[in-house]
This record gives structure tokens, sequence and C-alpha cells, in this order.
């Protein structure tokens, strides 16, 4: 390597985030230590009202829900994503299914989730086909519960986890695969452990793009949910619209950002280690040994 | 590379099926807009909805423009922010690297109405009148976290002997970014700006707080029909816009090919 | 194959300048009016754009607490805005609006005085015009419940169990329950909330889910039989046949109404064209067009007249048992606790 032109590179990226995003976020974070104004905003006199209101029952009860909501969906969808991207990479018509992959996501959401109501609700068409069929004789009720929001869940972000593993899988080199059968591994361990250490940042960026959109999304939840369906995402924006206290919208998002920057720190560290020891461990099959580890998945 | 070895049956099932999965959905709407009713039983063929659509919606297409517009410049610019970023944080040494890397994915995590929020008052502060614009400026900022961990997951683990090889042998750092490191990061660049495409087309709230007078895009129409009912002209709208994707795309064909195949 | 990248790249960039071109072309004056997709129907916008030679900039949101959230920050260049009543007090409160100068409004004296007196959120309507006024009842599938008493009761009905839903709003749910148990549903008292809290939690047995976006489809779909709601939310689903089949109802006790008033932003640019605005509305023949459009009841007396649609419920129904919605002030606090409460379900 001649000249370091690393920072020319970052440049454009460090200073767009500074901007529009670093700047902008510490007024609101400054607002957290501030009194709540009476309609809306904030009135400039310190306080730490809004942290103390954090400690809330109903407010662990919902961050509990969602954490588990998003936590079903985004195993399914890495599940679902890790076959359907490793078809896509091995295809001739790798663009084509990328496009198709993604088409569908072009028209609005709302529009979508209206979509699958038709087909799961009681008198909708997975139902009626079902009973036409004779498979059974009354309607099972597939809405409004958290089976529901999983799966309409997963059909929101899929594409998310699906086109990372898509472009890690496709640069992946699948002569390793067969080399370690050569070697006498059965079919399913040589994918297993040749496979998915090598593809571990398209896993981890798989889970990242699911799970975090899937913890923040409060749309769903309400349309196809229960009664009871309530998330963090929409205490949050209530906080800041129906009862307008911001302080308490920013504390609460502060305290989840940082919950889930250590959630997230810590997944890719065991997530490395643990695909570290699992390569340690793989077949002699010849794995390439990456240029530097340092922050390459973050 | 391209091993013609046919792929498992398992993965084509997997794939199948998600195909299905995501397209359901898309039947039920083709179908709904030519349903002569606005109700979700069948009652007959019906032009009614695109007839409405084409000829008395002006408001509804030019939310839609709107729409268009900021998700391809938004996407274009986050996509190339992002992936030099990628390569900077990949390739280099340098000062606070770390520090950036763990950073620049912290957008990612703050909710979309405290993102909203922060830049609605940050605008209003510097006086910058809402706008097409300053939506602009919103999503390519919540976008470019997204292309920058696409790249980067794409970058892992890739051979830099290649490179160190281009250098070797006289190349440039305009010559190596060109001929090497971008066609090896390409089917990675290609995701993430689909998924900023998407990201932009779907975003409602962030998109509320910062749009200005006559920049109100698809979403917001959508979702401030919801108190009188949201109306079947936009399943017509969808099956438009799918179709004119689809026409697109097979235009572009050729592009795409040409450029993965260097 | 260079120049087909070209050929779009070309093509993107025309188009991007095109439509710059077409937004900023015009040099007629403009109104910017903020309000809720379609709640002036686009016939009665086009009109008005014709009779006067302007142009009408029309933005949308889907709530009065995201419109207000928004516009406590930044004014948004905005003329004229359709706050609901309660966010009428609190635009007052925090001085956003331009104060009316009701001389300029000929048609003002159409409003219906046994409706203006009742108003509370802007005593003697000094910042504020009527809009529209209507409330959330019940929307009941005859076809397949035929047999119910018009009271907030029939939501306790263990034969509806799983066929009911209430809106997404604290507001209306809780005051539905107030008003079921005799009360205002404006009581900041905790004893009335806490009974009213009781009374909705018996009811969450029988509620499939609280919702404002989509039980309109739900109940034309035949999965709802019993919703709470806005009539024109549920049989703008319906087409006519169905629409037999279906009634709606102000329960007996009574419930939250709600006024949507239009009011001028302080430091709006356009005033004149916001008063002209302001007073086309209340033109007999435009304000029987916009409520036949969403058979609602009109509060301008000589729209009646012009009418030819029947509403789905008439002003008396309303004045009976039903009151306006006024902000909470410092008990939003309470409500919002109380609510939360019911939907995690403790």
């Amino acid at each position: 390597m001649k000249k370091n032109y690393g920072p020319v590179y970052v440049a454009p990226l460090t200073g767009w985030l500074v901007v529009f995003f670093a700047i902008p976020i510490s007024i609101i974070v400054y607002y957290s230590f501030l009194k709540k104004g009476f309609n809306g905003g904030v009135m400039h006199e310190f306080s730490l009202d809004a942290f103390r209101a954090l400690y809330n029952p109903t407010i662990f009860k919902i961050a509990f829900n969602t954490f588990w909501i998003a936590c079903a969906s985004t195993a399914v969808m890495v599940a679902l994503a890790i076959p359907a991207s490793y078809f896509m990479a091995r295809s001739r018509h790798k663009n084509l299914y990328m496009l198709l992959v993604i088409v569908p996501f072009w028209t609005n959401f709302l529009i979508r989730v209206y979509a699958w109501m038709a087909i799961l609700g009681n008198n909708g068409i997975l139902n009626s086909t079902l009973i036409s069929m004779g498979l059974m004789h009354e309607h099972i009720q597939f809405l409004y519960n958290t089976n529901a929001v999983i799966l309409v869940t997963v059909y929101t972000y899929l594409p998310f986890a699906i086109l990372p593993l898509y472009s890690t899988i496709e640069k992946f080199d699948f002569s390793l695969v067969e080399a370690a059968r050569d070697l006498g591994a059965t079919k399913f361990t040589a994918t297993v452990r040749v496979l998915l250490p090598n593809i571990r940042g398209g896993i981890t960026t798989a889970v990242l793009f699911t799970f975090i959109p899937a913890f923040g999304n409060y749309a769903v939840p309400q349309i196809i949910g229960g009664s009871d369906s309530y998330m963090l995402g929409n205490v949050i924006a209530r906080e800041l619209t129906v009862t307008r206290n911001w302080p308490l919208a920013s504390s609460i998002s502060m305290a989840l950002t940082a919950l889930t920057t250590l959630g997230v720190l810590l997944f890719m560290r065991l997530n490395r280690s643990s695909m570290e020891s699992a390569r340690e461990s793989a077949t002699s099959a010849p794995v390439k040994t990456p240029q530097s580890g340092t922050g390459a998945t973050a | 590379m391209r091993s013609a070895k046919p792929t498992g049956k398992f993965s084509l099932g997997m794939f199948t099926l998600t195909i299905i999965f995501l397209y359901m959905p898309l039947v039920i709407l083709v179908a709904y807009s030519f349903n002569n009713s606005k109700m979700m039983a069948w009652n007959g063929f019906s032009l009614r909805w695109y007839n409405e659509l084409f000829f008395s919606s002006e408001n509804l297409w030019h939310s839609f423009w709107n729409s268009a517009v900021i998700a391809v410049t938004s996407a274009s610019v986050s996509t190339v922010i992002g992936t030099l970023g990628a390569i900077g944080l990949y390739w280099y040494n340098f000062k606070f690297k770390k520090a950036i890397s763990v950073a620049a994915f912290i957008p990612m995590l703050i909710p979309e109405i405290i993102i909203g929020v922060s830049l609605l008052i940050f605008f209003a502060g510097i006086k910058l009148q809402l706008s097409l614009f300053t939506i602009f400026l919103a999503h390519t900022t919540f976008n470019i976290p997204f292309v920058l961990m696409v790249v980067m997951a794409r970058l892992e683990e890739f051979d830099f002997t290649i490179i160190e090889a281009a250098y070797d042998l006289g190349a440039g750092e305009l010559q190596a970014l060109s001929k090497v490191i971008l066609p090896a990061a390409f089917p990675g660049v290609i995701s993430g700006f689909l998924i900023a495409v998407t990201l932009s087309l779907e975003d409602f709230v962030i998109t509320f707080f910062v749009s200005g007078p006559g920049s109100s895009t698809l979403p917001l129409h959508i979702y401030s029909m919801i108190r009188f009912g949201v109306s079947p002209v936009i399943n017509a709208l969808s099956v438009v816009v799918i179709a004119g994707t689809v026409v697109l795309a097979a235009l572009s064909r050729n592009v795409v090919k040409y450029m993965f195949q260097k | 194959m260079r120049k087909s990248i070209r050929t779009i790249c070309t093509v993107a960039i025309t188009a991007i300048a095109l439509s710059t071109i077409l937004g900023c072309g015009q040099s007629k004056p403009k109104l910017f009016i903020y309000n809720w997709t379609y709640y002036i129907p686009e016939e009665v916008i086009k009109d008005f754009q014709k009779r006067y030679g302007v142009k009408v900039v029309y933005d949308m949101y889907a709530s009065n607490e995201e419109m207000y959230a928004k516009l406590k920050v930044s004014g948004g260049k905005y003329d004229l805005v359709f706050p609901s009543g309660d966010h009428v007090s609190i635009m007052i409160n925090e001085g956003m609006l331009e104060e009316i100068d009701k001389s300029r409004l000929t048609n003002f004296a159409n409003l219906d005085t046994a409706v203006l007196p009742l108003i509370k959120f802007d005593p003697g309507l000094k910042y504020s015009v009527p809009y529209a006024m209507g409330t959330a009842g019940v929307s009941v599938s005859k076809k397949n419940f035929p047999e119910y008493k018009k009271s907030w009761h029939i939501l306790e009905d263990p034969a509806l169990k799983g066929r009911i839903t209430m809106l997404d709003d604290m507001r209306e749910v809780l005051g539905a329950a107030l008003k079921t148990l005799g009360y205002s549903v404006n009581s900041t008292d905790t004893t009335e909330l806490m009974q009213a809290k009781a009374l909705v939690m018996e009811w969450k047995k029988s509620v499939v889910k609280f919702d404002s976006e989509a039980f309109g489809k739900g109940f034309a779909a035949g999965e709802f039989w019993v919703v709470q709601g806005y009539a024109e939310n549920v049989f703008s689903e319906l087409d006519e046949n169905a629409a037999k089949d279906a009634e709606f109802f102000i329960p007996e006790e009574g419930g939250p109404m709600y006024m949507d008033n239009m009011v001028i932003l302080k430091g709006a640019k356009n005033i004149d064209l916001a008063y002209q605005f302001i007073n086309y509305i209340h033109e007999p023949e435009v304000y029987a067009k916009i409520m036949d459009f969403f058979m609602l009841p009109s509060i301008n007396v000589p729209a009646r007249a012009h009418m030819k649609v029947t509403p789905h419920y008439q002003i008396d129904d309303m004045l009976k048992n039903s009151e306006f919605k006024e902000d909470l002030g410092g008990y939003l606090e309470l409500y919002n606790n109380i609510w939360q409460e019911i939907r995690v379900g403790k």
C-alpha cells in the first residue's frame, strides 16, 4: 500500500452523518435532560424526570413483548433467507432473482398488509380454500394474534435478510464445499461448517437489518395484532405526539439505543468467536483467512 | 466461481417458497385492482379504479412522482457515500477507524420518529425551508448505514492480494478502485442500492416530519387516507408501478448484464 | 452498452428537471392547506381554483397529534390547517393562530346557532371557524346481529366475542366508558376514570383489537360485526348493497364528539386567500357537496336544503347526550397511563 487514502474515502460518510445525524440527534439527547413543555416541546430547565419515568413496569412489559416478537421474526427470516439466497447466488439468473425479491416491496406497505388481511381473514382466501377442500368445517382464526404479527413482520423485512446474504454468498468459493466433501464430510456438515463461517458478515448484517426494524415497528402489530399488542415504538411515538412529553420520548429512545448498541456489539463478538471456533474445528479444507479482522462487520 | 453444478433441491425449494410467499399478496392486489366493488368480495371485472387513477387523481400522482424522485436520488447518493465509506473502512487503517465503523450503524438503532423530529428541529434551526430537498437529505441519512453495512459484508474476506497485485503492476488508486475493488463489491453495491430505494419508498414517519408544502410523498398520501378508508385506486396505482418496474427492468437488463460481465 | 447507461441517466435527469420546472413554473397566487387526505373532495378544490384563478397546495397529515408536533417545531409555511377542537385550544395557548375577523366571512352566519355556544375550546370562536362535526358511534352488521339495543352495552354481549373492534384512541374508548357510567367525556376524576378503566377491561374480553386503521375493511369483509368508529370510515368501504345490511348508531348514553375547524396559522403569507377559502367552504351549495361526499350532518343551516344524501346521523342525535372533547392539559399523563395498562392487559 502506498498512500493512505482511507480518510478520503470515509470523509463524505463521516461528514454527512455528523451534520445530518450527530448534530440533530444531540439536540434530542439534550432534550431528555430538560423539563417537558406544557404543550409539547421542552422548557429549558434541567430535570431528570424523564429518566425517573423510565422505571415503569408497564414499559418493561411492553419492551419484553416487543423484544420477543422481533427475535422470533428474525430467526424465521434468517432461516428462510440463507437457503433462498444460496439458491440465488448459485443460479444463472442472479439479477433477475434479485429484482424479483425486491419488487413486491415497491408497493405501499399498508396495501400489502391489507392484502394479507384478505388472505388470512376468517372469510379470507386461505380459510375458504381450506373449507371448500373439505379439510375443515370451521374457519381458523389466523389474524389478530402473535403468530399473525410474526408472519407479516417476516413478510415485511424478508428482503433485508436476503439481499445482504445473497451478496456475501455470491462471492463464496463453492469449491471449498466440494473439497470438504472429498475429505469425507457429509453434504450437510460440509455446508454448515464451511459455508456458514465464510458468510458470517452476511449473517450478521441480515440479523441486524431485520431485527432492528422489527424491534422498532409498530404498524404491523397495530393492524394485524390482537387487543394486547402494544409495542415499544408505539410508546415512543405516543409520548411525542399524544401525550406531548418530549423528554420522555427522548429518554426511552436513548435507553433503547444504548441497549440495542450493546446487544449488537455483543452479538457481533459472539458471532465472530463462534464462527472462528467453528472454522478452526472444521475440515482441513483450505479456508481463506481474512486480511484483517478489525471492525470488519461493523 | 460460476460452477455449473446444479444447486441443491433444498435451496431451490426454499427459494420457490419464498417467492410464493412474497407474491401471494401481490396476486390479491392485482385481482382487487380490477374488482368492480370497493369491497374485498369479487364483484365482476371493471376498470373503474384505473379510470379514477388516470383521470381524477392529480394529487396522488404528484405524491407518487415526489416519492420516485426522492427514492432514486437519495438511494444513488447514499450508495456512493456508503460504498466509498465501506471501501475506506475496510481497506485502509487510520485513526478513529474503529470508532467510525461502530458509530456509523447507530442511526439504524434510533427510533424513526426521533430521527424525524430531530431533523425537523435541526432544519428549523438552520432556517432551511422544508421541501423535497429536506426529504432527500433525511432519506439519504437513514439509507447510508444500510448501504455501508451491505457493502462491508460483501468486502469481508475479500482476497486483498488481488489489489496488492494491481498496485504492484503499477495501477493507480483510481484504476484499482474502478477495475478491481468496485467490480468485486458490485453485488453488494446493487443490494445496497435496492435496499435504499425500498427504505425510501416505504418511509412514512421521518418523511412526515421533514416534508414541506407541496412535497407530500406517496406514503404520506396513503397513510392520511386512513381516516376515510384507503381507496382501491391505490391498488390500481400499485399494479401500474409494478408493471412499470418490470418494463424498466427489461429495458435496463442489458445495462446490468454488461456491468456484471465486466 | 455505455450508450444505454447514458440514455437512462439523461432520461432521469430530464425527468427531475421537468418536475422541478413544473413545480415552480406557475406564478398564480398559492394557498397552502394542511389537512387529512380527501377531507375536502378534490372536486371542491378544483372549483375553487377555477373560480378565483389560484392554486391550492394541499398537504396531508394522518392525525391531529402528528400535525401539532410538526407545526410546533416549524410552521411549515402553511396558511390553513384543520385541527380538531382540543388541538385548537392547544394551538391558541401556544400562540400559533391568527385571530379571525368574522366581518370578512359573509357566510359565517350560515353556521348552526344551536351548536356554536357548545364550543368551549375556542370561546366566541375568535381563532377558528367550524368545518365539520361528527362523532364515533357504533356500526353494526344487521345481517349477522339483527337484534340489539342502541347502547354501549352492546359491547358486553357474549355472543359478539371476537367480533368487536374499538378505536385505538384513548379519548374515544375511555370517553365511551365514562359516558356509559354517566360521567363527562372530559372527566379528570381518578375514581371515575378507574371505574371507566374497569368497564373497558370488561369490554376488552370481547374486543378482538383496538384499531383505527383497518376496522372498516374488516367490517366490510364480514370479520367484525360491531365496530366503534366513524361512520364515514366504515361506509366508505361498503358498496350500496352491503350498506343496506349495516347500521350506524350513536349510543343512547352519548359519547365524545369532535369538531374539526379551519384555522389560520400565525405568520401565514396568504391570509386573504385563506379568508376567501373559508368563506367559499361555507357557501351552502359547496358545503352541501362536501357533506354529501362524507354523508355527515351539516352544521351549515342553509346547506341542509341543498344536500342530496341523507347523512348517517343528524346534529340533534349528537346534541342529545354527547359532548365535545376538550384538551386534558396536565391530566393527559393520567389518561395515557390508564390506556397503557388497558392495552397490555393489566
